[in-house]
């Protein structure tokens, strides 16, 4: 038992940095250098601009770019992951060999989540950068807490595109990822919103969503790193459980569904 | 040359073609744009800071960083488009900013600890609508009320109001908070004693010079400073120019004639008159004062930026 549960973790391992290295040999990391233009115009031309504060437009600016890049990086290398294994017909050579179907699953989300963190900190690293450049060097501490519930978000939105590539088509895939990203930002939102309407299946309706979906909004955290702060311990904590949770309830539905999976 | 080389050359030549053609028609849709009227310029803010906010993906931040950048670059394009070159940073209302609470407004609704907001809504709006500015820095209060500098604010927007009582009030409530300075305990005080005096308003603006993370709001109080020296100045040349007159029977010439009487004048602050090569009196931004012969008083010169005495 103990042979096959490290036989399993080795194969998922394998499977993890063979997708890393595609993702690389894909040139998905090229976004970094687009990131990095970015920064580098925002630490020269902000300065005028912000009458001075140019420090925290940097950080907002940066985070959302970290978000936005590590989103479309996840929906849209996400969403290809066992696609094109399966187009490519390498999906046979993979299980002609000892390895499980939920291995396999696995493997990629981890591959794909090693990507993003490599993508993530070097993007932390060039805000980091860029504020030492305005001598906003105080906000650099406080980057970091948000940086990490950033990429936490992206593990959750990986396994969303995981999830949906494992019955539907590439691009619906991305379309359906897409709208849990921006709905699971809204859920609590819509959630007051349909609590002020006085409708019982709108409260309803919105109390499933808000359940149901990721709620991503417990990693925004962009707007107060701005303003210095920090988040906390239980903060953290409860956002890293909540992210493992989740996700691995999406990897287990996109196993179960992926073992009914028929390539022929 | 070959087919294929020939191709290449043809393709070159066409790209620079292109791009030529691409650069002239830019300029000439941008030089035959129809501009919008006037009225169109400042149209009503479309979407409220309260209203987006949850619905933004989280990039609240963010969009109120833009809306304060508006802000700054609204005010600035009023000032560049005034038709009236000289405009009194006291009274800005001839240039009609209408929009500049709106974006202030939004911009403190989608971030509520934007600090640079609540400083500048506080040192521009009093000179477009005290009570708008009186609102915003409210809301600085309410949203983050352990700053002291935001009372700091209240008590410089009734100041300027000549409320002097709850200019006290905002001071007595703000130097009770940690990290308070001395300064704010001396204002409350001076504020009941002699709310309205030059020395109060000295204190006022060279603490904002000091003290004041933002450009815009050090760049108001350095102008106003200037300004309280000027008046300094025309008060001290005019009595220079009493005795000149009581002595001489007449009015000074100019102000060469008037040097030696200011020689043994002592300006406050420990300054000296300013003069320039041609035995001229300057104001503190370098334009010469001028003599009114009708009345012999001393005024700010036609060229000046400081407003008229």
């Amino acid at each position: 038992m103990k042979v096959r549960s490290n036989s399993a973790l080795k194969t998922i391992l394998t499977i993890a940095l063979n997708t890393f290295r595609e993702a690389v040999r894909d040139r998905v990391l090229y976004n970094l250098v687009i990131f990095v233009l970015l920064i580098i115009a925002c630490a020269i031309l902000l300065g005028d601009l912000t009458d001075g504060n140019e420090a925290r437009t940097i950080v907002n600016i940066g985070l959302n770019a970290i978000l936005i890049f590590g989103a479309f990086i996840a929906i849209f290398v996400g969403v290809s992951l066992v696609s094109k294994e399966i187009e490519k017909r390498t999906v046979f050579a993979i299980f002609a060999k000892p390895v499980r179907r939920s291995e396999f699953v696995l493997g990629k989300y981890l591959g794909l989540c090693l990507t993003l963190l490599v993508n993530v900190v070097v993007m932390g690293v060039g805000v980091s950068l860029a504020l030492v450049y305005v001598k906003g060097g105080s906000l650099i501490y406080s980057i970091w807490g948000s940086i990490l519930l950033i990429f936490l978000e992206l593990t959750i939105l990986t396994a969303v595109a995981i999830l949906f590539s494992s019955f539907s088509s590439p691009a619906l895939s991305a379309l359906l990822t897409f709208f849990t990203f921006v709905i699971g930002h809204m859920s609590a939102s819509l959630r007051d919103l349909a609590a002020g309407l006085g409708s019982k299946f709108a409260v309803f309706f919105f109390e499933v969503i808000y359940y149901l979906l990721p709620n991503l909004a417990h990693y925004s955290f962009r707007t107060e790193a701005a303003n210095g702060m920090v988040p906390t311990s239980p903060m953290i904590g409860g956002a890293v459980i909540y992210a493992i949770v989740y996700s691995s309830i999406l990897l287990l539905v996109s196993a179960l569904i992926f073992r009914r999976r028929n390539f022929k | 040359m070959n087919k294929s080389s020939l191709q290449y050359v043809l393709s070159g030549i066409f790209l620079v073609l292109g791009f030529i053609a691409v650069f002239g028609l830019s300029n000439y849709l941008e030089r035959n744009r129809v501009s919008l009227p006037e009225a169109y310029q400042d149209e009503d803010l479309t979407l409220q800071g309260k209203r987006l906010k949850g619905y933004v993906l989280g990039a609240e931040g963010l969009i109120a960083d833009w809306y304060w950048m508006q802000s700054l670059q609204y005010l600035g394009s009023k000032i560049i488009g005034s038709k009236n070159e000289s405009f009194d940073l006291g009274d800005l209302r001839p240039l009609n900013p209408r929009l500049l609470y709106p974006y202030l407004d939004n911009s403190t609704e989608l971030d509520p600890k934007l600090m640079a907001a609540y400083t500048f809504g506080a040192t521009i709006l009093p000179a477009i609508d005290t009570s708008k500015a009186i609102d915003l820095t409210e809301k600085g209060i309410a949203n983050n009320p352990d700053s002291w500098n935001l009372y700091h604010l209240l008590g410089y927007i009734h100041w300027r109001n000549k409320d002097y009582e709850k200019a006290a009030q905002a001071y007595d409530t703000g130097m009770k908070l940690p990290g308070a300075p001395s300064f704010m305990r001396i204002m409350a005080a001076s504020m009941r004693t002699q709310g309205g005096s030059r020395e109060t308003a000295r204190v006022m603006y060279k603490q904002m010079l000091e003290s004041d993370p933002d450009a815009q709001t050090k760049t108001n109080a350095e102008f106003r400073l200037k300004e309280l020296d000027a008046l300094d100045d025309l008060d001290a040349l005019n009595a220079s120019l009493k005795t000149f007159t009581e002595r001489q029977g007449r009015c000074a010439s100019g102000w060469s004639e008037l040097l030696p009487l200011l020689q043994n004048v002592k300006l406050p602050e420990g300054r000296d008159f300013l003069i320039d090569s041609s035995d001229s009196v300057v104001d503190p931004t370098g334009i010469p004062y001028s003599i009114d012969r009708s009345t012999c008083k001393a005024q700010i010169g036609p060229e000046s930026t400081l407003p008229p005495s």
